[in-house]
């Protein structure tokens, strides 16, 4: 009910949006940030619902880290508004608030059962909560950083594709540190005290390492070619693209010690 | 004109080499990620018919600990050691205050890992035991470990809240091992690896006497012995049922040089005692590990979270300037 009426604040945020964005005068519309925070506000505040229903932090499946994904994004998609630097929110803003509604639409979806379920013995530990929950607040920005480069590769004007890459970049080199700090270090963490190994090639690691060298890779370009370069946007995409198979499709292609999440 | 030397310096500590190395290495990852690893012939055989003999001769079921990638990885710590050192020294060259250290950390940090990670992939140990309530199992060194409780709890859907085994050490000590709380003892990390279910077949004599044995023990009766091999199921038990109802023990008894092989039920003789059913019983499976590599993976990994936490509060300084 709760993420339903959160659905409902992100769909009247994106036609907000959409009502504003073909107009020439630049005016920015009222409604559609707020729309945006009372959906994360609504997602956060099911989260609690269910943290309290099962007396842990609810962040152990698959529905649970698509609402907080979705929030994350919401909530970004409000503080873009108080970026007043930037010239081009209004496309980013657009783009992000889709996305926030195609996780809260998988997350509606039966590929994630919304049963609350207190944890397993193996999820029941302080590290995998920095583990998930550092890994998706760097995807949120990794997020952005996707739909900026899908806006710098759809750009005609140049000092427009300068500016979606000066912010994809930002979005990436904010995002990369709390990736890699949630996804591989405190991941490996959490592994070493559950299982007794830092790392084990299960196909969810490996594919975190694929998008870890996938962005670390964009990064180092970044210090040897112009950015104008179309391998910049091309690599932010595939680094989204691959961090999303490795949150969904590792789960039902591939077998591991993920299969919960 | 520079000198060999120079030239290997500056083409070992080139980004572009760095960015090409971690292009391959991803590559690499893509298939290792595709593939299942480490799998026996006969899956690839099954899984792959197509492509299982390319997969096979190309060592592609074995990507990570392949020739190629080892090479790759080595070439990168190497390109990453020599890119730290060329920066490190040139960021103390720079006003203070425009020093940038936040991607050393992290450079050396990772340097400090695949050290780590080479010294555990040489000296790690590990072994596994199982054991139930009572019982007593060695380390790989000799140092006796006794299971004195053990304690399973289970939500109302039936799936497991909490495991937790508790431990006598040599010199009498209680020390406390549960999932994701390891036990660190004598250079040892002891873990709550496994937990399973097992069963004790129960013997009774003329007197009224019993004993139990648990499954692959062996007891000494008079002129020989009766070997607890394995418990047999006709048909599955009956839902609700106890799982063991309806179940016979396989049992190898040897007397007077002969062995014989039996299949009982609940009543049935077995030489001069009576098989008297199954006894539950719940058994820990308990990991242990010595690893040298500890402690320079977790330094590492420390050094490479001050390192990324740097680069973090610098980057959110830029974004909100």
């Amino acid at each position: 009910m709760i993420a339903t009426a959160a659905f409902v604040c992100l769909i009247v945020s994106l036609a907000a949006q959409a009502v504003f964005f073909f107009r020439k005068d630049g005016k920015k519309d009222p409604v559609s940030h707020w729309a945006a925070l009372a959906a994360g506000l609504l997602l956060a505040a099911e989260m609690i619902r269910r943290s309290l229903a099962i007396r842990f932090v609810a962040l152990t499946s698959m529905y649970e880290s698509l609402i907080f994904l979705s929030c994350l994004v919401a909530i970004l998609v409000f503080a873009l508004r108080f970026m007043r630097k930037l010239k081009t929110e209004r496309a980013i803003a657009f783009g992000a608030t889709a996305l926030a509604i195609v996780f809260l639409a998988l997350a509606s979806s039966p590929l994630a059962p919304d049963a609350i379920q207190p944890p397993v013995p193996a999820l029941q530990s302080g590290w995998l909560l920095l583990h998930v929950s550092f890994t998706f607040i760097g995807e949120a920005f990794f997020a952005a950083g996707f739909v900026c480069a899908i806006l710098q590769l759809a750009a005609k004007d140049e000092e427009k594709r300068r500016g979606y890459d000066r912010l994809a970049y930002t979005s990436i080199a904010i995002g990369y540190p709390l990736f890699t700090a949630g996804a591989l270090v405190f991941g490996a963490i959490w592994a070493e005290k559950a299982w007794g190994v830092w790392w084990s090639w299960d196909p969810k690691e490996t594919w975190g390492l694929i998008t870890w060298l996938t962005y670390t890779a964009y990064l180092h370009f970044r210090l040897v070619r112009k950015n104008t370069s179309k391998l910049m946007p091309i690599l932010v995409i595939a680094g989204f693209l691959i961090a999303m198979f490795t949150f969904f499709g590792v789960n039902f292609l591939l077998t591991g010690l993920h299969s919960y999440a | 004109m520079k000198s060999i030397p120079d030239k290997l310096y500056d083409g070992l500590r080139s980004v572009k080499l760095a960015a090409f190395l971690i292009v391959l290495l991803a590559i690499l990852s893509v298939v290792g990620g595709i593939i299942p690893q480490g799998r026996s012939e006969a899956f690839y055989l099954q899984k792959f018919p197509g492509q299982a003999t390319l997969i096979l001769a190309l060592r592609l079921d074995a990507i990570f600990t392949g020739r190629v990638f080892l090479i790759l990885a080595a070439l990168f710590t190497v390109n990453l050691t020599v890119c730290s050192f060329h920066r490190f020294t040139g960021e103390l060259k720079k006003p203070r205050k425009n020093r940038r250290h936040g991607p050393d950390f992290l450079h050396i940090g990772l340097i400090v890992l695949v050290f780590g990670a080479m010294l555990t992939a040489r000296t790690r140990t590990e072994s596994i035991l199982y054991l139930a309530k009572g019982q007593t199992g060695s380390l790989p060194d000799g140092t006796a470990i006794t299971l004195t409780d053990l304690k399973e709890e289970r939500y109302p859907d039936g799936r497991p809240k909490s495991w937790e085994s508790s431990i006598a050490l040599e010199g009498g000590a209680i020390a406390l091992v549960k999932v994701n709380s390891p036990l660190r003892l004598k250079g040892w990390t002891i873990y709550q690896q496994d937990w399973k279910s097992g069963a004790r077949a129960l013997f009774e004599d003329a007197a009224g006497m019993r004993f139990s044995l648990e499954q692959g023990a062996r007891f000494a009766i008079a002129g020989g012995s009766i070997l607890f091999m394995d418990i047999r199921r006709e048909q599955p038990a009956e839902v609700g049922a106890d799982e063991y109802s309806g179940a016979k023990a396989l049992l190898l008894l040897e007397r007077e040089g002969k062995r014989q092989v039996l299949s009982v039920g609940k009543g049935d003789p077995v030489g001069l005692f009576s098989f008297e059913g199954f006894e539950k019983e719940s058994i820990s499976g308990l990991k242990a590990v010595k690893d040298k590599g500890y402690p320079f993976v977790a330094a590492g990994f420390a050094m490479a979270l001050f390192g990324l936490f740097l680069t973090y509060i610098r980057r959110l300084k830029g974004l909100f300037a």
